[in-house]
Formats: C-alpha cells, sequence, structure tokens
C-alpha cells in the first residue's frame, strides 16, 4: 500500500472543472472533498473527479461524489468520475453505485460526453 | 335558554351557569370518583329540586346498571337492557327523554313503584356519552314542588351530563391502563421465574450449553441439564404445544418432573416412559410435550438419548450432518407409549437438539428456515467454539423473524483451538486515528493471507464501524478511547470493538436499503454486507457498547 498524501485540488480546464483527489479518503477530511466538488458546480457547467490515486475511500467519501452527483443533475450540470481506481470501484461496486455514477477512462471521455 | 347571550342571562341561568362550572372543577378534580360522583348526583338532585337522582352505567354485558341512587328509594344495583324503560331509550337513542307525566307514558317502567309504592310522576333522563357514543344515563324523578321538568329543565340535565361523562371516561381510562400495568408486571414476574428454573450456564470447558430465546413474555420451551452421581451429565430439552400462560404451566411441570425422575439416571426410554405415563394420567386437556432427554458420559464420549416427538437431533462434524429422529410420540397423548433409545459415539462431534421454533424461523413473508436452513446456520458458525457459535447462531435466528419460542441445546467438548489475537489496538475517539488503524489491520490481515479485495471490504467494515462510534456513539470526535481487537480462530475472523459511549439501542440499528440513491447511512450496509454476523451489545460492565463482527476466511492460513 503506497503511502499517498491526501491531496485535493481543483483545476479549471476552461468550461470544465477538474477536481484531482489522491489518498485515503475517509471521515477526517471527506468535508474537504465534499467542497471541492460543490464549488466546483457553482462555477461551471461540468465537474469531473478524478480518482486514480485514491487509495481508500468511506462511506463519508461515497456521500461526498453522491451528494454532487445528485447536486449536478439537479442543475442539469455534466458530472463524472474519472479513472476510478480498483479500490474507488470496489466501495461503489459495494454501495451498488457502480451503475449510478457516470465512470470515464480519462479526462478527454469525460469532456466529450 | 340555549341561545341567550352571558350578558343578558337570567338569574337561573346564571345559576345554572355557576352550579356547572363547580361540578365540572369537582370532577375534573376527583382522585376518588366512586365518591364524587354520589356527591355530584346528589347536587344535580338538589340543583334540580328533584325526588330522586341515580346514575346508570353500560356494563360489558351490555346492560345498564343504576351504579348511584340518591331519593327515598334506593335503586341501586338495578339493571335493565338498551332500550328497556326511559333510562334503556334514552342509551339507545343516546338522546334527553323528558316524561312529564309518568302516569300517562308508555315508557315508564311501572315495575318499581308497584314493588316500592313510590310514586313517578314526571322524569327528565339525560344519556351520558362520549366519543365512541353513550356510556350510561343520568336521571331525575319528581319535583320536590309537585311540578313537571320542562325544556329548560332537560338542556339543564344535558349540560351537567356532559362533565360527569368526561369524568366517568377518564377513571374508566386510568383503571384499564393500571391494570394493562398489572398484567405486564405479572407476566414480568412469571418471565423472570421461568427463566431462573434454566440451569445456570457452566463456566470452563463444559460440554452442556443451552438458549431460550421466548416469543413473546413467557415460553413453553425449557431446557435443563444436571450431574448425576455415577459422574455422567444428564441434559432434557421440551417444547409445550400451545403458547402462552397455560403453555407455560405445563412447562414449569414437565421440566419438574423431568428433572425429578432424570436425578435417578434411568434409561433414557424409561425416563419419557414414566413422565409420559405420569402426564397422560394428569393432563387431559389435549395439550402435549415434544421432548428429548439424554445422558452423556465425558469419559467414554457416549450419548444416550431418547426422544419424544422432538424434531430430529443433529450431530455435526466437518461437512457432514447425521439426522437423530424421535423414538415415540410426544408426552401426554399415548398413555402405553414406549419409547426406545439409541447410544452416540459423540466423539469430536456437535450434537445439537433444537425446537420447532428455530425450523419455524419466517425467512421471508411465509418461508421457513426449516431443518436445511438450519444446517446451514450451523455449518455457517462451525469455525466458533461453542460459546460464540451458540450465539452466533441465536443472533442469526433473532434477525430472521421469530414465530414460536426458540430453544437450542449444544452438546460437545470444546476441541481446545486456540483463538489467537492478531491485532490489539487502542485509539482516541477521532477521525485521523482511523489511517493508522487501517495499515495496521491491513498487516495483520494480509498476514493472515487474506485476499486483498476481502481484505479491503473488511478494513472498510471496521473503518465504518469505528467512525460509526465517533459520530453517532460519542456524538464526535472526543479524546475518549476505542478499542479494536481482531481475533482468529480456526477459519473464522472475530472483530470486537469497544467504546465508553452511552449505551446504543442496538434495535435503531438497521442497515438501509441500498437501491435507493443518497448520501448517507451506508456505513451500517458496508458492515451488512462484508460480515457474516454483527451484533451490537452493551459492555458487559455497563460501561459503553460492544460491536462483535464475524467474517469467516478461506484458503487463507494463520502464519
Amino acid at each position: 500500500m503506497s503511502e499517498a498524501e491526501n491531496i485535493c485540488v481543483s483545476e479549471d480546464l476552461g468550461g470544465y472543472v477538474l477536481v484531482r483527489v489522491c489518498g485515503e479518503v475517509d471521515l477526517s477530511w471527506s468535508q474537504q472533498v465534499r467542497d471541492a466538488i460543490l464549488a466546483a458546480l457553482g462555477r461551471c457547467d461540468g465537474v469531473g473527479v478524478e480518482l486514480a490515486q485514491v487509495t481508500y475511500i468511506d462511506s463519508s467519501g461515497i456521500a461526498a461524489l453522491v451528494e454532487g452527483f445528485q447536486t449536478a443533475r439537479g442543475q442539469g450540470r455534466r458530472f463524472g468520475l474519472i479513472a476510478a481506481s480498483r479500490q474507488v470501484l470496489a466501495v461503489l461496486q459495494l454501495a451498488r453505485l457502480d451503475k449510478v455514477f457516470p465512470l470515464f477512462a480519462d479526462l478527454d471521455a469525460a469532456r466529450d460526453a | 335558554m340555549n341561545a341567550a347571550p352571558l350578558a343578558v342571562a337570567g338569574n337561573g341561568e346564571r345559576r345554572a351557569l355557576r352550579f356547572l362550572a363547580e361540578l365540572s372543577q369537582a370532577l375534573a378534580e376527583s382522585l376518588d370518583l366512586r365518591a364524587t360522583l354520589e356527591m355530584a348526583v346528589t347536587r344535580i338532585a338538589d340543583f334540580m329540586q328533584a325526588e330522586a337522582a341515580s346514575l346508570f352505567l353500560l356494563d360489558h354485558a351490555g346492560l345498564i346498571e343504576c351504579r348511584i341512587c340518591v331519593g327515598p328509594v334506593d335503586i341501586t344495583g338495578l339493571r335493565l337492557g338498551v332500550g328497556q324503560g326511559v333510562v334503556g331509550r334514552c342509551v339507545a337513542e343516546n338522546a334527553t327523554q323528558i316524561v312529564r307525566d309518568a302516569r300517562d307514558d308508555s315508557r315508564v317502567n311501572v315495575r318499581v313503584d308497584a314493588e316500592t309504592g313510590f310514586v313517578t310522576r314526571s322524569i327528565l333522563c339525560a344519556p351520558l356519552s362520549n366519543a365512541r357514543g353513550p356510556i350510561g344515563a343520568l336521571e331525575v324523578i319528581n319535583r320536590r314542588d309537585g311540578s313537571l321538568f320542562d325544556e329548560d329543565d332537560a338542556e339543564i340535565l344535558r349540560l351537567v351530563a356532559a362533565p360527569a361523562a368526561l369524568a366517568i371516561g377518564n377513571a374508566q381510562l386510568a383503571h384499564g391502563l393500571v391494570e394493562q400495568q398489572r398484567i405486564k408486571r405479572e407476566l414480568d414476574l412469571a418471565r423472570r421465574m421461568q427463566k431462573s428454573m434454566l440451569p445456570r450456564r457452566r463456566r470452563g470447558d463444559f460440554p452442556i450449553r443451552g438458549v431460550n430465546l421466548p416469543a413473546h413474555e413467557i415460553s413453553g420451551d425449557f431446557y435443563d441439564f444436571f450431574d448425576l452421581p455415577d459422574g455422567r451429565l444428564a441434559f432434557v430439552i421440551g417444547d409445550v404445544s400451545g403458547k402462552g400462560l397455560d403453555a407455560a404451566f405445563l412447562m414449569v411441570r414437565v421440566a419438574s418432573m423431568l428433572r425429578w425422575v432424570g436425578a435417578r439416571a434411568p434409561a433414557p426410554g424409561a425416563w419419557l416412559g414414566e413422565v409420559n405415563a405420569e402426564l397422560c394420567r394428569s393432563v387431559q386437556d389435549g395439550r402435549f410435550v415434544c421432548a428429548a432427554v439424554g445422558q452423556y458420559d465425558r469419559a467414554s464420549g457416549q450419548v444416550r438419548m431418547a426422544s419424544a416427538g422432538f424434531p430430529p437431533a443433529l450431530l455435526h462434524a466437518g461437512s457432514e450432518f447425521e439426522e437423530i429422529p424421535a423414538d415415540g410420540p410426544p408426552l401426554g397423548i399415548l398413555a402405553e407409549a414406549d419409547y426406545g433409545e439409541r447410544e452416540i459415539a459423540l466423539g469430536q462431534r456437535a450434537l445439537y437438539l433444537f425446537s420447532d421454533g428455530a425450523t419455524d424461523v419466517r425467512t421471508g413473508a411465509t418461508d421457513r428456515l426449516g431443518e436445511a436452513g438450519m444446517r446451514g446456520l450451523i455449518a455457517r458458525h462451525a469455525g466458533l467454539a461453542p460459546e460464540p457459535r451458540l450465539r452466533a447462531l441465536l443472533g442469526d435466528l433473532k434477525r430472521l423473524r421469530l414465530v414460536d419460542d426458540t430453544t437450542l441445546l449444544l452438546v460437545q467438548e470444546s476441541c481446545g483451538a486456540q483463538a489467537h489475537t492478531l491485532m490489539d489496538l487502542e485509539f482516541p475517539a477521532q477521525a485521523v486515528q482511523m489511517r493508522s488503524m487501517r495499515a495496521a489491520l491491513r498487516h495483520a490481515l494480509d498476514a493472515q493471507g487474506v485476499a486483498p479485495e476481502l481484505r479491503d471490504q473488511l478494513v472498510l467494515a471496521v473503518d465504518e464501524a469505528c467512525t460509526n462510534v465517533i459520530r453517532h456513539a460519542y456524538g464526535g470526535e472526543c479524546s475518549r478511547r476505542i478499542a479494536l481487537h481482531v481475533a482468529r480462530e480456526r477459519d473464522m475472523l472475530a472483530f470486537e470493538l469497544r467504546d465508553r459511549a452511552p449505551a446504543v439501542d442496538p434495535a435503531c440499528l438497521k442497515a438501509r436499503d441500498l437501491s435507493e440513491c443518497r448520501p448517507g447511512g451506508l456505513g451500517l450496509p458496508f458492515i451488512a454486507a462484508t460480515m457474516d454476523a454483527w451484533k451490537l451489545e452493551p459492555a458487559a460492565d455497563g460501561q459503553g457498547n460492544v460491536l462483535r463482527m464475524h467474517k469467516r476466511i478461506e484458503g487463507g492460513e494463520p502464519e
């Protein structure tokens, strides 16, 4: 298990915001991830959350993603998960949410969708 | 009168209102309803200037009985049918009755006058009623000045009847509640007495263990075990037909008879035969008792047992189940019944005896768990030591829907398999502690050869359990402690999480349905989906809660 640092950064790509999350998303900082996603949705029509470097995610992290998804849908904005790691996919499956979120292999696929 | 505004109310009306207010007050404050009603009826008679007044109440049989009576003739206890006489009609129609001239009115019951010499001239009768309808009537007879009752009098009586009915209704309600509580207390006592009849759990490696789970307050099931003078151990399990108090009383009797006869160490068949003969002599109401009895010789590993219509016992080892059928009919049916018996080489195997409440457990709206389901549960928890296994079985049965008393008895020598600790960790209830807890747990599980996918899922479940403790049990992050203990016994992983928070009601924990998409409440479903069994209980020392979770792992070998 790599000791990836917990990072959440938003990148403005002109008309699309990429929220890049790394590390172990748990109760200690999932609120930051939630805030970043909601802030991105507040200023842009399309938001992608990149989860390739997420080595762990708990229910509070999943809740942040669900809230982002529901907010985007309510406002008619695009929202997708990009390059979700094996660990993230396993938890999404456990929560039966793997069919709910739009999942994309990479940023281009997400932006083109 | 009914339309007269207060400001211009006449003298008589003002008097009536004052009387009504005082009467309402007295009734509302009443602690002793009977005394207050007597006072009220007397005051009503005086106020209405009546020679006699009486209060009637409907009883359970649907008759109207005079409960309070003032005047020259005491008719207390007089009972009338609904519709009978002026009072009966008043209740039947739930409407005030005026009899201006009693000598010339077909409604009037002339019997009382004929028997007592009292002369009824004029009658007023108002119904006492609540939201559900009439509960009785208030009657006044004859004006003292000889004049006749009029519409105004009828209206006043109708108004006076309202607070009286309210007071009676409240008192009846209070009486009902007191009665309910009394019954509950007595059932509670009966349950505790029954429970005290069950043998105490023996510590150490004692090979016989039982559990009883009544479906209601009291149980028709029982089990027992005791030492015989020759060193063997005797055991009994039984199930009395029917439910409720009479089944419970029969259970107490049969349990004593089985203990009394069994103490002399008869052969199991003869043991059942003797109790059966006695029961057939003394129980004739169609009740019967299914029971199994036996003796276990620890030195030789032999069990001798006999069953009277009890569900088939199960012998279990590895993947093998052997069924042990009944040897004769239930006790209390056929006085001349003969009971065979059988000898079982128990060895290291487990002998399960369970009342039909266990197999009758509902797995769906109507589906029963059945014997196959019971075998499945036994196989699933086979990796656990006898004591936690029995608890896990009971936990599973409880989580399904119990419809009958359920009793399990397990005869098995502990095979010496020791649980060994994989990890012992204590940390403050703070979210930042979770990362190192997860790392330690991953490491411990890796060392057990747990596959990465399952390992991650187990780590998630334990993490969710910890964050639930932080968020819900402790009500937020704090410096109080969480203790995590992970152990392995053969192929069973046991996770134990302790906190020092106020007791959490296990009943309020329910994994939510995952088919709806919403952000919160995912922790418990994760735990439920990952673990084979989990249970939250108050800590034995009364301080805090203990969450126990079990997961059977395959293939992995301890280091």
